[in-house]
């Protein structure tokens, strides 16, 4: 056999065997794994990272109505009332999650149409009322959209008295 | 334990319908806000606040409600199969809310911006039109006020070059008119006092003082000798110069104003020749008035932003010819007839006055008086030492 036909032959044994190893991996493939999986208590995670992003952003707002010194104005001033409401809720809302779903140190159950019981470990029992009161979170949403409102008015009217339509300092 | 529910379901329920109803009255209100100002992007920003809002509000208060109403009802597997979507878009919404906030800083930026560049457009519009509406005028004035600056730059060039003469001319004379004077002095001593020669030699002595004088001026006009400077009350020293001329010459029909101004610091000067230059144009405005009658206004200004001292004498007298006017401060020009004036004072005074790092000017209008203008710069004791 030439030098040659040596070459060649070996070229085309190492080509049979990249085949076949190609061969072997497909019919020996698995799962792969790459999508990743979503559990149940992500959305729960996800939903009180929500609140503090919307209680955070709405800090960033009182700040800058404070640095742009427009809380002297009665409008912005009930708008900044409004975000601070927005707040207390956020943090409400995050404290009653985390309560009954995240920490699970809390038990509700319903005694009839008209009551429920509410059932902490024994450690816990001061938390109950606590809880309660902290279900009532529209005393605080309630507040935030109403001085909003207050704001908008304001502002409104600021407008309709100044001629060039800008209320704004 | 056991608690009432109604609390929590009536609050849940109430504030459910009171949670949409707000952000839709806001929406109604913002809308209302931006119908008067449209470009406003203020308005714009809080009505997409308001949008999500109300979203938010929509997609909350509609699960509270209905969680209520299937709990009610007994169907709590329901809610248990609508609770994870329900809640999903609370999320979602709150999310989209605190998102949209968070771009208040930037709307206040821009706005504040477009109300800067409204105004800078409005500042130029204005400034255009006024351009357009007085373009003759503008043009005129701008050609009389460059003209009457070249004029003033010729002037100053021509007096630079004449001063040089006067300096050397006045420099190699000044030696000679010294020997002369040593000598005639010299020569007087031996003689008796009533002798003829002494009253010959008493009459050159005269006439080189009178010489030695001239040489003097020149050189005070040619700014040859450095001014000896002190801290100096300007209206101190114009009251002085009043005073002096009071005393000297006649002043009765003639009115004098003062109008000091209260805010004109001392001022580091040569107290001598100010006093001089003061008399100059004091003496001349008097002659102005003398034959007719007026008056002399006395004025100063201090100019705070230039750091200038302003020194007017007014007179309402018979004025000076609009020919004569760039000569005014030339050595030797008088209009006075001969032997009267040496015409060499003015020169002095515009010496002295460039001397001290100022400027002297004169408008006039024949038969309605002139006004000589001093400028000079407020140089505090403190300012030349530093």
């Amino acid at each position: 056999m030439s030098h040659r036909d040596n070459k060649k032959f070996q070229m085309a044994f190492s080509r049979i065997l990249q085949h076949l190893a190609l061969a072997w991996m497909f019919l020996n493939a698995g799962p792969a794994f790459a999508t990743q999986g979503h559990g149940a208590p992500e959305g729960l995670y996800v939903h009180q990272i929500a609140h503090m992003f919307f209680a955070l952003s709405m800090g960033i707002l009182i700040y800058w109505l404070r640095k742009r010194d427009l809380v002297r104005e009665i409008g912005w001033r009930y708008i900044q009332y409004s975000a601070l409401f927005f707040i207390l809720w956020n943090f409400d809302a995050f404290f009653v999650h985390l309560l009954e779903e995240q920490l699970q140190i809390i038990q509700v159950s319903r005694v009839g149409p008209w009551h429920i019981r509410i059932q902490t470990p024994h450690d816990f029992e001061w938390l109950r009322e606590l809880y309660y009161l902290a279900k009532l979170d529209h005393l605080l949403c309630v507040p935030a959209l109403s001085f909003l409102y207050a704001g908008m008015r304001c502002l409104l009217k600021e407008s309709d008295a100044n001629a060039s339509g800008s209320t704004l300092p | 334990m056991i608690f009432s529910a109604v609390p929590i379901r009536a609050v849940d329920l109430i504030g459910s319908v009171l949670m949409i109803l707000f952000p839709f009255l806001c929406l109604r209100l913002v809308r209302q806000i931006r119908e008067r100002n449209p470009n406003n992007v203020i308005w714009t920003y809080l009505l997409w606040v308001c949008y999500a809002l109300a979203v938010f509000a929509i997609s909350r208060s509609l699960g509270h409600i209905l969680k209520q109403i299937l709990m009610l009802a007994g169907y709590d597997a329901a809610w248990d199969i609508i609770r994870p979507l329900s809640g999903a878009i609370n999320t979602l919404t709150f999310s989209v809310v605190a998102a949209i906030t968070l771009f208040f800083e930037r709307s206040w930026h821009i706005y504040q911006q477009i109300l800067r560049d409204q105004q800078a457009l409005k500042t130029a519009h204005r400034e255009l039109l006024y351009m357009n509406q007085n373009l003759e005028q503008l043009v005129e004035t701008r050609t009389r006020a460059l003209a009457h600056s070249e004029k003033q730059m010729a002037q100053a060039d021509k007096l630079a070059s004449i001063g040089q003469l006067s300096a050397g001319v006045a420099h190699e004379i000044n030696n000679p008119l010294g020997i002369i004077l040593g000598y005639t002095q010299l020569l007087l001593r031996n003689e008796s006092p009533d002798s003829e020669r002494c009253n010959d030699l008493r009459t050159i002595e005269k006439h080189v003082r009178n010489c030695k004088s001239i040489v003097e001026r020149l050189l005070n006009f040619s700014r040859s000798s450095k001014p000896k400077k002190e801290m100096v009350r300007v209206h101190e020293v114009i009251d002085d110069v009043l005073n002096f001329i009071k005393h000297q010459s006649n002043l009765d029909h003639i009115d004098i104003e003062k109008d000091y101004d209260p805010k004109l610091p001392p001022m580091l000067l040569d107290e001598k020749k100010i006093r001089q230059v003061l008399v100059n144009l004091f003496m001349n405005a008097r002659h102005s008035v003398s034959s007719t009658g007026g008056s002399i206004i006395l004025s100063t200004r201090f100019d705070a932003e230039n750091h200038a001292a302003e020194i007017r004498i007014r007179d309402t007298g018979y004025g000076i010819e609009q020919k004569n006017l760039s000569r005014i401060f030339d050595p030797f020009f008088t209009t006075k007839p001969t032997g009267e004036g040496t015409g060499l004072w003015l020169s002095v005074s515009y010496g002295i006055i460039k001397n001290h790092g100022g400027d002297i000017s004169v408008e006039s209008e024949p038969g309605k008086g002139s006004a000589f203008t001093i400028m000079l710069p407020v140089v505090t004791e403190y300012e030349e030492i530093g």
